[in-house]
């Protein structure tokens, strides 16, 4: 058959698995070769974060005032030391999951209403005309600025505090899935419309999933801003949380404690954030190598 | 195969007294005027013409994503009101999903005509396997070379047996040596399938090469210029393009594009205020020059 020899002519030269299975000693030096770059980085990584601590510790041992004053600043061991106190601490514990919880809600909330309503609004104009001027006119409020009519708002504190979070998330999510959408690409559209495509299987079968790695910047974005956002509400009006814990150390003089709050909120922002790129490579299964 | 070739002759694409504008601060801009073309069941077709002439504009209207501004666009006689998959078409632009497999992709027309899913998957892997490419079903079209790509893009558009196949300069982003190869793969699935086919380029060894006739196209507002049947036998060999027949057709195709083309080049010239330059862009000489 003429088409397949001239096919496979043309094909991309495939990976030919070798005759004998090579030595451990070999395949230890390949694997050593193609990961070159990542074991650099990793090393070089831990170096710098050993670095930081050694600067740390040294500035707060010897009570460097040069400009900034670290006469009360804790140092590592101090943070360690109360970090080992925490958690056995069921009260420290309580803040962390407390935040998470409020985390969760508000974020979910807001990826459950922006990412759809991006989606519509990215579909139909009409839609887009209606709501695009008012999410103008509310994205540029700091979520923080909401605080006192979130209070007002919402019978508890705790449900302010969530939609605080909410309000953080959501416009990121929103403005990332529109970008996304305007960006699908036309032909891809045609392409399936030639296919025989109606306007749900467009919907679902092209919009959705090109504007999926947008609407993944989007969640990644929108969580950065909803942990701002946490932190600050717990700050001013709650009870609970960890960013709560946080001031609460500061009012309590225990220094110690405000740098481990702080640890303790960037550590949970980067898990979240790396829950939210393992998720996306889950669901985009063609973009990663 | 058997879902494929069935259908008695079929895919006759009729255009008649089309023409096609578009409003522009300056008032309608004229793209296609007065353009009567025609496909007969199982024909090979190609439209050339200089660049901008409108010979995407008619190919897209056959499709049924533009509608004509006066004229009337039939398949089979029935007319053309928007797209359908009875129309398969290829585009220029590599136009497969991202985000689904080469089967996948394959697969798509079938899943929205509603084929259970182990059917479509048998079937699309028959397809794939025409076209050489079974060993790639599970890749992401990322991963393909931009003639595998496109062969994907040909093997999509007929898994759902359309009765004509409509395909827009699919070959121009490919080298040169890809090119001669999609083209041979292209001539043998048409045979096989005896599929209608509107194929638009401005590769004019290409239109004789693969087609039965080719219209020649005027330069904006594009009108069809000439016709030529193309009496070469078939199967097409890549020898024949050596051939004293072929290379009549060529000189012949050539001249009426080039005199096109520099009207066209003429036109933009002298909208660009080169006048000037004391070139004279009327009668032939500009012609004669180049």
């Amino acid at each position: 058959m003429p088409a397949s020899a001239i096919a496979e002519a043309s094909a991309m030269p495939a990976s030919t698995p070798p005759a004998s299975p090579p030595s451990f000693g070999t395949l230890a030096l390949r694997w050593y070769r193609l990961n070159r770059g990542g074991l650099r980085a990793t090393a070089i990584g831990i170096i710098s974060l050993l670095a930081f601590l050694l600067v740390w510790h040294l500035l707060t041992t010897y009570r460097v005032v040069f400009f900034v004053r670290f006469t009360n600043v804790p140092s590592p061991l101090a943070v360690y030391a109360s970090f080992t106190k925490a958690i056995h601490d069921p009260k420290f514990l309580l803040h962390v999951l407390l935040s998470c919880r409020r985390i969760f809600f508000g974020f979910s909330l807001a990826a459950i209403v922006a990412v759809p309503l991006g989606l519509i609004m990215g579909r139909f104009k009409l839609v887009h005309e209606i709501i695009f001027p008012v999410a103008e006119v509310l994205r540029p409020i700091p979520a923080i600025a909401w605080v006192p009519m979130a209070i007002m708002l919402w019978p508890t504190n705790e449900q302010s505090i969530v939609y605080i979070t909410f309000l953080g998330s959501f416009f990121p999510i929103l403005v990332n899935t529109l970008h996304g959408m305007s960006l699908v690409d036309p032909v891809l559209v045609r392409a399936a419309q030639c296919l025989g495509a109606r306007e749900r299987s467009i919907f679902r079968d092209v919009y959705f999933p090109a504007s999926l790695p947008h609407i993944f910047t989007g969640l990644t974005v929108g969580m950065g801003v909803a942990w701002v956002s946490l932190i600050a509400a717990e700050m001013i009006s709650g009870q609970y949380g960890i960013g709560y814990f946080t001031w609460e150390a500061y009012s309590l003089v225990q220094y110690a404690d405000i740098a481990l709050g702080m640890i303790a909120i960037g550590v949970l922002g980067l898990g979240s954030s790396m829950l939210i790129r393992g998720a996306g490579q889950l669901v985009m299964p063609w973009r990663s190598r | 195969m058997s879902e494929i070739v069935v259908k008695a002759p079929q895919g006759h694409i009729e255009v008649r007294n089309f023409s096609l504008s578009y409003d522009s601060i300056e008032g309608p801009v004229q793209a296609v005027t007065d353009t009567q073309i025609h496909v007969k069941p199982g024909e090979f077709v190609s439209i050339v013409g200089p660049s901008g002439c409108g010979k995407s504009t008619l190919l897209n209207a056959v499709a049924g994503f533009l509608k004509p501004t006066t004229g009337i666009v039939t398949v089979d006689g029935e007319r053309v009101n928007g797209p359908s998959a009875e129309r398969g078409m290829v585009f220029q632009q590599y136009s497969l999903f991202p985000w689904k497999t080469v089967r996948e992709n394959v697969e798509f027309g079938l899943k929205m005509r509603g084929m259970p899913r182990s059917q479509r998957e048998r079937a699309a892997r028959t397809l794939l396997g025409l076209a050489g490419l079974e060993a790639f079903e599970k890749h992401y079209p990322e991963k393909l070379s931009g003639g595998m790509k496109q062969r994907v893009g040909i093997v999509r558009a007929l898994a759902t047996g359309p009765k004509v196949l409509l395909l827009d300069e699919p070959f121009g982003a490919l080298d040169a040596q890809t090119r001669v190869i999609m083209q041979q793969i292209l001539t043998n699935m048409w045979q096989r399938l005896k599929i209608s086919v509107l194929f638009v380029t401005h590769d004019i060894d290409e239109a004789i090469f693969l087609s039965d006739r080719v219209y020649c196209m005027t330069a904006r507002p594009g009108s069809i210029k000439a016709e030529i049947p193309i009496p070469l036998e078939r199967p097409r060999q890549q020898s024949m393009m050596m051939s004293s027949e072929f290379l009549a057709l060529r000189r012949g195709l050539m001249s009426l594009i080039r005199e096109e083309s520099i009207k066209a080049m003429g036109g933009e010239l002298n909208d660009m205020g080169m006048q000037g330059l004391n070139i004279e862009l009327h009668g032939h000489s500009l012609a004669d020059v180049i």
